[in-house]
């Protein structure tokens, strides 16, 4: 009786080894599924931030400026760049600048 | 009678009977329980299979067959700039190559050809379709293109995946980035240093440069060649607080996507290779290095400077005569004085020069993160070459040194090491000069641009508290020195905080007599025509242009606002 009982424990360890592992299996599927997603994601974002950053890089900026901006797309002086200072109780617009000459 | 002797045997087989059904019951319970454990064996045996099966089974993780993996020969790491912007990319592309045997109707293979690629040579392609077996048709091809070529369903036509390394900023990171070869091995800047690390690692690189920045200072240094007609440029931008180099440009460049050979010697790497006397750039050091040992102050006077010395029987003079004899130490860094330099050089003396040099990393090639780096020219030290030295003439260094040494002086003394790689961890901050140095000496560079007396008032662009020093050497030759220049200018900004250095070079600048230059002392006068071919007319007016186009994007991106 106990050797009968051993015997079917260690079968029922094998055939629940097996069926979890069976199910392992199928989670490391869809695991591999979501991760080529994401590969192919990845890929489609970098090549579409590529462009963007082609089409938005500084030469082009300059570019479209001749041709299209010619009066609106302006290089801004440090001078006309100013900074809310909200510490204060009562908000405060300084000149930006980068260091502190008297 | 014979009957009476014959025997009755009665045999009882009921036993027997009962033995043998006994048996065969014994036979029949063992052949169940047998039959039990040859079922279970069975199923035992199929799991343990499958088991096994299963336990070695490879994940399709692990046998990705993605191109675009360290497993692939021609993988290679992207390189970003310090915003997360594409400097060099690992891209699949296809090539599309055509199978001549294959092809069942040259004249409509090659009219549908002419429909999708109308600008190609067809004369090439008709000539390879009969002499060749195989040649590619269009390598990298569009996605549009790949689309129309795979619906003409020609067997001919044979798609190839590839991957390939581009460089989507073409000449503007030449010099930083480098190039590979065919066989996916660098040759030449961080493609190089890097190798392996790119070859194995999965994620990007990140730099320190700014792709924005780099692309300002190259166009105006690109503008500046033309105007000055030199042989070539360099510029580095360095934070004087860490050593980050946010942008390092050298002129002429090349296009790495072209992966041509590059054997123009004009082509070397001004920044970090070219090893050139910079002349009073040095003056800096000496009054530096006095500092440093508490010789002198700012206000020690000089009185009676002669106007010219001879040292081995070379004179050493004044570039400009109306410098007076009387000047104070800072007046000599200011008006650039030759003699006055030499005569804080003396002071100093020959070991305590070299030592201070040699640890603000002048003396020495320094380490760097590309293999392009110049080694500085040795020489015998004595006295003729501490008074040459003094003023920055007989020594050489890098442009690259030149910005570290500059940057050590100005930030407090802290040791510092350019680098153009981003590094997650904060180096400690080792102290090798006086804190004094920097409080000393960054007024002086100040004067140098906003005072009449000083040679850089073309870089005082309003807002940014320039200072610098000019440097304008003449090239060595053998055996002297010839007219062609080497105009520098190392400025530093905002010298109450300092932030930034920024290194220009001009390799053989000429005079330009259309150009006008407008004052930036508050007069608005504008000054036709170079008078002079000095660093003071040439790189500084470089200078204040690249400052004027760079200072909002360091002013909003890389200062702290209060």
């Amino acid at each position: 009786m106990r050797k009968f009982l051993v015997i079917f424990l260690i079968v029922f360890l094998i055939l629940s080894t097996a069926l979890i592992k069976n199910s392992t299996k199928r989670t490391d599927d869809e695991i591999f599924t979501i991760k080529e997603n994401i590969r192919v994601l990845k890929n489609d974002f970098e090549n579409i931030k590529l462009e963007y950053e082609f089409l938005s890089s500084t030469e082009k900026l300059l570019e479209f400026q001749n041709l299209y901006f010619d009066d609106e797309l302006v290089k801004k002086d440090i001078n006309e760049i100013k900074i809310i200072d909200q510490n204060t109780k009562k908000l405060q617009i300084n000149n930006l600048i980068l260091g502190n000459e008297k | 009678m014979k009957n009476r002797n014959s025997k009755i045997i009665l045999e009882d087989h009921q036993d027997a009977f009962l033995y043998k059904k006994s048996k065969s019951n014994l036979d029949l319970s063992f052949n169940r329980v047998s039959f039990i454990f040859f079922i279970f064996f069975i199923i035992f045996f199929i799991y343990s299979i499958h088991l096994i099966h299963l336990g070695s089974r490879k994940s399709k993780n692990e046998i990705n067959e993605n191109m675009n993996n360290p497993m692939n020969n021609l993988y290679r790491a992207d390189i970003l700039d310090r915003n997360g912007k594409f400097l060099s990319k690992t891209i699949s592309s296809v090539d599309i190559g055509i199978s001549t045997q294959k092809v069942i109707d040259k004249k409509k293979l090659i009219i549908n050809l002419k429909y999708i690629f109308p600008n190609k040579d067809y004369k090439k392609i008709e000539s390879y379709l009969i002499n060749r077996k195989f040649f590619y048709l269009e390598k990298m091809i569009s996605d549009e293109n790949y689309e129309k070529i795979m619906k003409l369903g020609d067997k001919s036509i044979q798609p190839e995946e590839k991957l390939t390394r581009i460089y989507p900023e073409k000449n503007l990171f030449s010099h930083i980035i480098g190039q590979i070869d065919n066989d996916n091995n660098g040759i030449s800047g961080l493609e190089k240093s890097l190798d392996n690390e790119l070859k194995n690692l999965q994620e990007p690189i990140k730099l320190t440069v700014d792709k924005d920045i780099q692309f300002l200072i190259r166009n105006e240094l690109l503008k500046f060649n033309r105007i000055f007609k030199t042989k070539g440029s360099a510029a580095i931008l360095m934070d004087v607080n860490n050593g980050d180099i946010l942008s390092l440009v050298s002129l002429p460049d090349f296009d790495p996507n072209k992966r041509e050979t590059i054997s123009d010697i004009n082509l070397i790497n001004r920044a970090t290779k070219g090893v050139y006397e910079f002349g009073s750039v040095f003056k800096t050091f000496t009054l530096a290095a006095a500092f440093d040992e508490k010789i002198i102050e700012p206000q020690t006077e000089y009185n009676d400077l002669p106007k010219s010395l001879t040292c081995a029987g070379f004179p050493i003079r004044e570039y400009d005569d109306k410098i007076p004899s009387d000047l104070t130490a800072e007046q000599i860094l200011i008006r650039s004085g030759n003699i006055g330099s030499v005569r804080i050089g003396q002071q100093i003396g020959e070991e305590k020069f070299r030592l201070f040099l040699s640890k603000i990393g002048i003396l020495e090639k320094i380490n760097f993160d590309i293999e392009e780096v110049g080694k500085p020219i040795k020489f015998n030290w004595g006295k003729c070459p501490l008074a040459t030295v003094s003023f920055g003439h007989g020594i050489t260094t890098t442009l690259l040194q030149l910005a570290k040494a500059y940057a050590i002086i100005v930030n407090g003394g802290h040791q510092i090491n350019p680098t153009i790689i981003k590094k997650s961890q904060k180096e400690k901050k080792e102290k090798i000069l006086d804190q004094e140095v920097s409080e000393k000496i960054l007024p002086i560079l100040r004067k140098i641009v906003n005072s009449k007396e000083g040679t850089a008032s073309l870089a005082n662009v309003n807002g940014y508290e320039i200072g610098g020093k000019t440097g304008t050497a003449q090239k060595s030759t053998t055996g002297g020195y010839s007219k062609k220049k080497i105009n520098s200018f190392i400025s530093v900004f905002p010298t109450s905080s300092p932030k930034f250095v920024l290194a220009v070079m001009l390799d053989e600048p000429n005079t330009n007599q259309d150009y006008v230059y407008h004052y930036r002392d508050g007069s608005n006068i504008k000054y036709k025509g170079t008078p002079y071919n000095t660093a003071g007319w040439t790189t500084v007016e470089t200078t204040g242009q690249i400052v004027e186009k760079i200072g909002p994007i360091l002013a909003t991106k890389y200062s702290e606002i209060n």
